[in-house]
């Protein structure tokens, strides 16, 4: 059994960094790789553990736009500072509808699984 | 009255109207009912008025399939029984677990929740609790700042505990039955047999015997077996003489469907941010013992098809070191009974400290399996009867029913928005046969004569008496169909009420 720790940590910053976005346009990196679940579990290790799980069980969404792709199509026609609040309506839809999966014993929805796995590609 | 058997003749014939063979929560609560009743009721307690290392080895089995508490001090042989070092918690069954469910095989008891209630509020007296309220929502009335956690109410629901002091039942009771003129304990009368007739239709009589060989008979028109269910079993199966597969055994069902609860860290849950918890902590109104468990409604249970459960919450992370109980619980009875005779559930008015993350403690329903079950063995005690042995097992449904628990919850605080669960590896291992070495026991011993309208499902009727015999009827838990997620003290307390009241009103009239 792993021990488990939690520590309180500052959000992953990648200013300036883009990815694209369905429909053309892009959309700030940092919107969709700082998953709300970095709040919840207080560690960067574990969250970009649950994206590299992720990844390897899905292997069709193992690069960053296949991701994004996979995320902002549910979240689509929301703009830049609306986009998080989307997103966790989304994860919460997700919830609510059964869109979930277990990644290293944590339940979660696809959407903030899709987030870690975007996380989980920035460098450490 | 007060007889020490030692002291009687040996040959003696101890003669009454009623007798109750155990003194331990069953045995006490219908005893008090008789109190003044006009009829003679003996009460025969193998042991003393207070633990002793020598009763107790009289206890001593093994587990011969997996770890659990020793069998000589898990439950106690003395005047208040297991009631000596029990931790008061209390709950009412679900009305779910009386009912027969197509996904439990062997389950559905022949009464209902609603047949026990007025005896549940009657048991609530006796064990010193608070007003006869479960739900939630009484005590949240109560403080403004007890309430529970936004989840949708269809799936899960704050099941509700009250604390006991913990009522120590040989103490608090024993002036009402040792001056009770018309009620007769024996102490140090280990009763060895159980003697039917020769058609095997009635109670005959009894054989007790002392720890030091003087052997007396017993004889009255009704008998109520409530040495908790090991050693009711044990006894009917050691009453060979005539009955050769035991008493109230035509069907080979006395012993089998042995259930605990599963008591075992499941899961951790992080909340994005501290909640309210003053309804999942002891205390939590301040105002009495009283605190709630998440707890699965049934339709929820039947829509998942499984077993009743529910899951408290320890403040911080899962560590890597927890441990069973199994093994770091005495095998010395004396020092367990001391040590608990300190413990006293306050009610507490300080603040409940805030957290984000939690062990989340699993109380989990066993399936009803009739292979796991108390054996006689070909060793004897030092008294001449066989010992019981435990071989206790397990189906897939029960470690599925954990894990399904857990799914649940994680998809409904994640719906609510509050935080997070990550299941315990154990769990994700694909195997439902394996438990893991954490597993702990509840000390609650259920089954072993259970009840049910069928003699060939069951060893007693809905009234507690022993199929095909007029005049033994059961007490305690060993009569459970199921289970149930909760500790059985006040449900055994309430059949037991139960049982007196139907003694008395149609039986022994």
């Amino acid at each position: 059994m792993k021990r488990r720790t939690f520590i309180g940590i500052a959000a992953a910053g990648t200013a300036g960094m883009v990815l694209p976005a369905t429909g053309g346009g892009s959309v700030p990196a940092a919107v969709l790789e700082n998953p709300r679940l970095l709040q919840i579990l207080r560690n960067k290790r574990t969250v970009r553990e649950i994206g590299r799980r992720y990844r390897k069980i899905v292997p069709r969404e193992n690069d960053a736009q296949a991701l994004a792709q996979a995320i902002l199509p549910d979240a689509r026609g929301a703009g830049s500072a609306s986009l998080p609040a989307a997103i966790n309506a989304q994860i919460q839809r997700d919830f609510a509808d059964g869109r979930t999966l277990t990644l290293d014993g944590w339940v979660l929805s696809v959407t903030e699984a899709r987030q870690c796995a975007l996380y989980s590609l920035l460098p450490a | 009255m007060h007889i020490d058997a030692r002291t009687l003749d040996p040959g003696t014939l101890i003669e009454g109207d009623l007798c109750i063979i155990g003194a331990g929560a069953a045995g006490i609560t219908i005893a008090l009912e008789y109190v003044s009743s006009g009829k003679k009721v003996i009460l025969l307690e193998g042991g003393g008025l207070n633990v002793e290392a020598q009763m107790q080895a009289l206890y001593h089995g093994e587990s011969l399939d997996r770890p659990y508490y020793p069998l000589r001090s898990a439950t106690l042989h003395y005047f208040g029984g297991t009631t000596g070092h029990w931790s008061g918690y209390c709950s009412p069954f679900d009305p779910i677990d009386f009912e027969k469910r197509d996904w439990v095989p062997h389950s559905g008891w022949p009464i209902t929740r609603k047949d026990l209630d007025p005896f549940y509020a009657r048991a609530n007296k006796i064990l010193e609790l608070g007003p006869y309220e479960y739900d939630a929502a009484y005590w949240e009335g109560l403080d403004p700042d007890v309430r529970r956690l936004p989840l949708d109410g269809k799936v899960f629901f704050p099941k509700m505990w009250q604390f006991s002091p913990p009522t120590r039942m040989g103490n608090v009771y024993r002036d009402a039955i040792l001056k009770a003129p018309n009620v007769h304990l024996h102490t140090y009368a280990k009763v060895v047999e159980i003697v039917p007739n020769e058609g095997l239709t009635a109670i005959e009589g009894l054989r007790t015997k002392t720890i030091e060989g003087r052997e007396h008979r017993v004889r009255a028109k009704q008998y109520v077996l409530a040495c908790g269910s090991i050693h009711n079993a044990r006894l009917l199966l050691a009453s060979n003489s005539r009955a050769t597969a035991g008493v109230g055994n035509a069907h080979d069902l006395v012993g089998r469907y042995f259930m605990e609860h599963f008591e075992i860290i499941g899961a951790q849950v992080a909340f994005e941010k501290a909640q309210p918890f003053k309804l999942y902590t002891i205390p939590s109104t301040g105002k009495a013992r009283a605190r709630a468990e998440l707890a699965l409604m049934g339709e929820a249970q039947r829509q998942n098809k499984i077993l009743n459960g529910t899951a408290s919450f320890r403040p911080g992370p899962i560590t890597g070191k927890e441990q069973s109980r199994f093994a770091s619980f005495s095998d010395d009875a004396e020092a367990n009974v001391k040590q608990r005779q300190a413990m006293k559930n306050t009610p507490g008015a300080g603040p409940v400290p805030e957290h984000v993350i939690y062990q989340m403690f699993t109380r989990q329903e066993q399936a009803p399996n009739p292979e796991s079950r108390i054996v006689l063995s070909d060793e004897k005690d030092e008294i001449g009867m066989p010992r019981a042995n435990l071989r206790w097992k397990f189906t897939g449904l029960d470690k599925r029913s954990v894990r399904v628990f857990y799914e649940l919850l994680g998809k409904e605080l994640g719906r609510a928005g509050l935080g997070r669960v990550q299941l315990m590896e154990w769990l994700l291992d694909g195997d439902d046969d394996k438990w893991p070495n954490i597993l702990s026991g509840g000390w609650h011993h259920m089954g072993t004569a259970r009840m049910h309208d069928d003699p060939k499902q069951g060893v007693v009727d809905a009234n507690c008496k022993v199929h095909g015999l007029a005049n033994l009827h059961v007490a305690g838990a060993s009569v459970y169909t199921t289970g149930g997620a909760v500790n059985p003290t006040l449900t055994l307390v309430a059949l037991s009420l139960r049982l007196a009241d139907h003694l008395k009103t149609k039986v022994l009239v």
